[in-house]
């Protein structure tokens, strides 16, 4: 591979972060659906599709796959941006909390800072691999 | 019961957080300082998830029995994690990633204490 690889020096700060996040938010969301689906079957879902996006980064960011990473950071922004603003418009749509509702309010908006910061170290590697 | 002890693991994890960015500042990779106390927190964490499974056993558990097992394995999993990559990634982002490991340790504690206590 002549790209840097991404998964090596601070890298690995943030694949940690994202590991936490993956196991945090995936053992919440699995005990969320396994014991109270049918309260709010749309935030233990979009919990469970967070976990998701975390465990595919978590995986391509460890494994140097550019590409699926960057997807899965524009999905993880998108994500916490338009649920964290639909939480907002409309508290009633989400009467549980999801990782990414008020913009990752309940984990001290790390969900929002993270997809950022992630973005940033793909694209700054990627500058360096060309020069 | 698991209130003394989980208290004194947060404040150990806190240890493990600031000896963590002490060496990352400092640019050193991982020493026998930070292994050791990841050591001690695994000991204490396993310790505690005895206690609490005990507890749970003798219906002593605050009810979301699922999510106290979630929390008290997702903390016991995570120091060895932690020292694995400490030992694999000899530069300063090895205590880099065992500071983001004892903060998520420290909140998870955190997070079941609340729960047994039923604050939350």
């Amino acid at each position: 591979m002549s790209e840097p690889a991404i998964g090596t020096g601070p890298g690995r700060a943030l694949v940690a972060v994202y590991g936490v996040f993956a196991l945090a938010a995936g053992a919440r969301a699995a005990v969320q659906i396994a014991t109270r689906f049918d309260q709010a079957p749309l935030a233990y879902l979009l919990s469970a599709f967070a976990s998701a996006v975390y465990i595919v980064l978590t995986v391509a960011l460890a494994r140097g796959s550019r590409r699926p990473a960057l997807a899965a950071c524009g999905i993880e922004l998108a994500g916490v941006l338009v649920v964290g603003t639909l939480s907002m418009l409309d508290p009633e749509a989400f009467p549980r909390a999801t990782v990414w509702s008020g913009y990752g309010s309940g984990y001290v908006f790390i969900p929002l800072v993270l997809p950022i910061l992630g973005l940033y170290w793909l694209l700054s590697r990627k500058q360096r691999g060309g020069s | 019961m698991i209130g003394p002890l989980a208290t004194g693991l947060i404040v150990l994890s806190l240890v493990v957080v600031v000896s963590g960015i002490v060496t990352t500042v400092r640019d050193r990779p991982m020493g026998t300082v930070l292994l050791a106390l990841l050591g001690v927190l695994e000991v204490g964490l396993l310790v505690q998830a005895g206690f609490a499974i005990a507890g749970v056993i003798r219906g002593e558990g605050p009810g979301e029995t699922a999510t106290v097992i979630g929390y008290l394995a997702g903390t016991a999993v995570i120091p060895p994690a932690a020292a694995f990559w400490g030992l694999g990634e000899r530069s300063r982002w090895g205590p880099a990633v065992i500071v983001v490991a004892g903060f998520a340790v420290c909140v998870m504690i955190g997070r079941l204490l609340q729960l047994w206590q039923g604050t939350a």
